[in-house]
């Protein structure tokens, strides 16, 4: 049975009503399971300690942190990130934070210690979060903070990004560890934030040919994400032989995010999903650790997350989507309430260049394996 | 941004007198291709690995030998730097002359080094590259105050911009890039486009149809 880990403290991490890291995303997840049927059982976690954080960030940030979180002044708060229109400082900021982050922990430790194959975190997937860096809506890096609990007790971990950003705070917090692979797929830094994640960083010292990065051109649809997908990372993995994969969730690649330019569509996420519990089926054992991120249409991502719940469960995932949820979510929505849990099939865009994006995108894939696939033997 | 700003400090030297071979050897510990060269406190030239390998090839008709100083094959004089020169004037230097780096100089003595990577990271942090943030690209008519009206607005949101260029398209209008250090830039679009700013990047969405 995978287990599902929430709090509801996880809604303090919060920066106000008009900002888009919203924690009503989870709630309307929670809600809309509940409506189908197959309300989620969830484990509570504890919140991270002071010491979990000093595993991966200066102390001298999280002070600021908890400063900031006390409703102290901290007149040099924005060279660390914080305090800014994207992360800007709110009561309990520290403690609510380490509540992500504990349960991310404790999705490691129960795979780890009690032998738990599928775990999914209801919250965390903060990558962006740096040693000593706000940034993207991110404080403290609840993945980078699991991952070192995992390496710590000897599994090697390949960590899959997802989120239509590149998953900056985790590849350069794990640069040089030659236990973890990192894998995000994103739209290309040329583009949009945070500006990284080109082909070439492939990580340095003995992490290096461990740090993969597939940025994507802008527009790109499911046919050719899957496409790369397919090219990259099965190989990547049997190349790794990791004992856990690390996923961050984001559903910020939906066609209909407000913050970004891909064009994947629910259909296209169930595709991804069934491919990494496939995979770590064959390369982990099984065992994989989800946590959400990115993902602002609220009309989206909590479908998304939806049927990354059903799978994870082995559930068939239905196509309606029920009134009373339709309903209840009506005002939220502003208008925009989808008709079924799935997207209108076919989703067809008008993208005049489609073509040759598939084609940039199979030389970015051929790029990235030329690059790395010396360091891999 | 200065010369001082981006050069590595304090630049390693060696003696006029240091055998190549010693040179050589002292470049690949030290993991660097542009070394000084000084008589004293005097900075007298510079010598790359590049110089070392073709004063000492067997395919040139008379090669020197490993043991001779370094003093017979290093450019002199040397062309250099000042502290607070502009980068872009080192840049322009190093171009013309085609030479892969210039020993940099305060008051008469060598203070640093920079070399083309040096100038690169500048680039990079010029453009605001080395932080995280995001792309915005603004079609602005080429009049005054136009640059002015769009980073007031930017200011107003309170969003820090890392980097702007500012480049002519046509007769009447300048594409302007801007780096700025916030993941909403789609949202900064659209408040742009209500303000009647032509905005490239990024684009309107396509639509499911
Ligand atoms: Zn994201």
């Amino acid at each position: 049975m995978p287990s599902v880990i929430y709090h509801r403290a996880y809604s303090r991490y919060s920066f106000g009503a008009t900002h888009p890291f919203n924690p009503v995303r989870v709630e309307m997840m929670l809600d809309l399971l509940d409506a189908l049927g197959h309300p989620a059982r969830t484990v509570a976690p504890e919140p991270a300690t002071r010491e979990d954080l000093l595993r991966v960030h200066a102390e001298y940030y999280v002070r600021r942190v908890e400063a900031l979180g006390a409703g102290e002044e901290v007149p040099d708060c924005g060279d660390y990130g914080l305090g800014t229109p994207d992360t800007p400082a709110f009561r309990g900021m520290d403690e609510a934070t380490r509540w992500l982050v504990g349960g991310t922990l404790h999705g490691a430790r129960l795979i780890c210690e009690e032998g738990e194959k599928r775990v999914l975190q209801l919250g965390g997937g903060l990558h962006h979060a740096r040693r000593n860096y706000a940034s993207g809506f991110c404080v403290y890096n609840d993945l980078a903070i699991a991952i070192d609990y995992l390496t710590r007790h000897g599994l090697w971990v390949a960590y899959l990004d997802i989120d239509v950003h590149h998953g900056d705070g985790v590849q350069q917090i794990l640069y040089e560890d030659k236990r973890v692979m990192t894998i995000s797929l994103h739209e290309s830094g040329q583009f949009l934030f945070p500006g990284t994640g080109s082909v070439h960083e492939l990580g340095a010292e003995l992490g290096r040919g461990l740090k993969l990065n597939l940025p994507l051109e802008p527009f790109t649809e499911g046919e050719s994400y899957l496409e790369v997908f397919d090219q990259v990372v099965p190989a990547a993995l049997r190349q790794f032989r990791p004992g856990i994969l690390v996923v961050q969730a984001g559903a910020d690649a939906h066609f209909d995010d407000p913050l970004a330019d891909l064009m994947l569509t629910t259909h296209d996420y169930e595709a991804i999903f069934r491919r990494i519990l496939e995979w770590a089926d064959l390369f982990t054992a099984g065992r994989v650790l989800f946590t959400l991120g990115g993902g602002y249409a609220l009309g989206a991502a909590p479908r998304v997350w939806t049927i990354l719940h059903l799978l994870i469960h082995d559930l068939p995932v239905p196509g309606r989507l029920p009134e009373a949820w339709r309903r209840k979510w009506t005002a939220t929505l502003e208008g925009t309430v989808p008709a079924a849990l799935h997207d209108p099939t076919p989703s067809r865009f008008d993208i005049p260049n489609r073509q040759e994006i598939a084609h940039r995108n199979r030389q970015t894939g051929e790029r990235l394996l030329e690059g790395a696939r010396p360091y891999w033997f | 941004m200065l010369v001082r700003d981006i050069m590595s400090s304090p630049a390693m030297a060696i003696p006029a007198a240091t055998t190549l071979a010693d040179a050589y050897r002292f470049m690949r510990e030290k993991g660097i291709r542009h070394l000084p060269v000084i008589e004293g406190p005097d900075l007298v030239g510079v010598i790359t690995d590049r110089d070392l390998r073709l004063a000492t090839s067997s395919l040139v008709p008379s090669p020197f030998a490993p043991g001779s100083p370094v003093s017979t094959v290093m450019s002199r004089p040397p062309l250099t730097a000042d502290a607070a020169d502009p980068v872009e004037d080192a840049a322009r230097t190093m171009r013309e002359k085609k030479i892969g780096c210039l020993p940099v100089v305060e008051d008469g003595r060598l203070i640093g080094i920079i070399t083309g990577l040096d100038l690169l990271d500048a680039l990079m942090r010029m453009t605001g590259a080395d932080k995280p943030s995001g792309r915005l690209e603004v079609r602005l008519p080429d009049h005054p105050g136009e640059l002015a009206r769009l980073t007031a607005t930017l200011s107003e949101r309170g969003l820090n911009v890392h980097s702007i260029l500012t480049y002519p398209e046509g007769p009447d209008s300048v594409r302007t890039v801007l780096r700025i250090g916030s993941i909403e830039i789609r949202a900064l679009a659209g408040d742009l486009r209500r303000q009647r700013f032509e905005v490239v990047w990024p684009p309107e969405k396509p639509c499911p149809r």
